[in-house]
């Protein structure tokens, strides 16, 4: 269990908010700690709230990226071909007994 | 009020590789699935397979990854021996199928689960469904009109 007590000068990424960092505590797998502590120990990071911080910072850009990626290609959407696919889906979600979307 | 009650819904990999490759109509129909406050299941043995697939396209793995990231999305693991043996008779019952083996993930949890699975072509999924004991629910996003 590691207590993360990142101050903002801990970490290699700044804050994107800007907003004072939060206290939290976090239970990991022992593996992972014993290498956040390595990154610490080795120089390669400054402390560990900062290895943590920065990996899940860096799963947020993934994830942002990946949703921006997705809603270009939506934009590129035929919109009634869409409604028609999902009048189609409700169709057959009816018919074998489930709810259809809200709206339809 | 509304009664409508959200139940999780399984991508097949004919669902996941269209979204690697990019398929904006169907991206928007997820999209717009995702907004109405329906649950997505991505199996992840299923998600290995549709990457398998899209090896070569480079926003193939960032696709899926936004595709996870959607509100109601969750990636479903495979976790432990029981679900490993589940997932084992599946590939086992769909040897002779057109299904691709990684669908045996999407198969497992929908007979567990009993959620529909969305595919692209419920005729690949006809011959495991009857093999079942309680017959999968296959939903397939086509546009009637084509």
């Amino acid at each position: 269990m590691f207590l993360l007590t990142g101050q903002r000068h801990l970490s290699m990424m700044p804050s994107m908010s800007g907003e004072k960092k939060e206290r939290i505590t976090i239970t990991v797998d022992p593996d992972v700690a014993r290498y956040a502590e390595h990154l610490v120990a080795t120089g390669k990071a400054t402390s560990v709230a900062a290895v943590f911080n920065d990996s899940v910072a860096a799963k947020r850009i993934a994830d942002q990226h990946g949703l921006a990626l997705l809603r270009e290609r939506a934009r590129s959407a035929d919109p009634e071909r869409v409604a028609r696919m999902r009048r189609h889906v409700n169709l057959q979600l009816a018919e074998q007994g489930f709810p259809a979307a809200p709206g339809e | 009020m509304s009664d409508f009650t959200p139940i999780p819904y399984i991508l097949d990999s004919s669902v996941l590789i269209d979204v690697a490759r990019g398929d904006a109509d169907l991206i928007g129909f997820l999209q717009d699935f995702d907004r109405a406050g329906h649950s997505l299941i991505i199996p992840s043995l299923t998600a290995a397979g549709a990457l398998l697939d899209s090896q070569g396209l480079p926003d193939a793995q960032a696709l899926l990854t936004g595709l996870a990231a959607f509100e109601h999305t969750t990636v479903a693991p495979l976790d432990g021996i029981p679900q490993a043996a589940k997932l084992a008779a599946m590939v086992n019952l769909m040897s002779s199928t057109e299904l691709n083996s990684f669908d045996a993930h999407a198969a497992a949890i929908a007979d567990v689960a009993i959620c529909p699975i969305l595919t692209l072509k419920a005729s690949m999924w006809a011959w495991l469904s009857s093999t079942l004991d309680a017959p999968l629910h296959i939903i397939e996003i086509a546009d009637p009109d084509q």
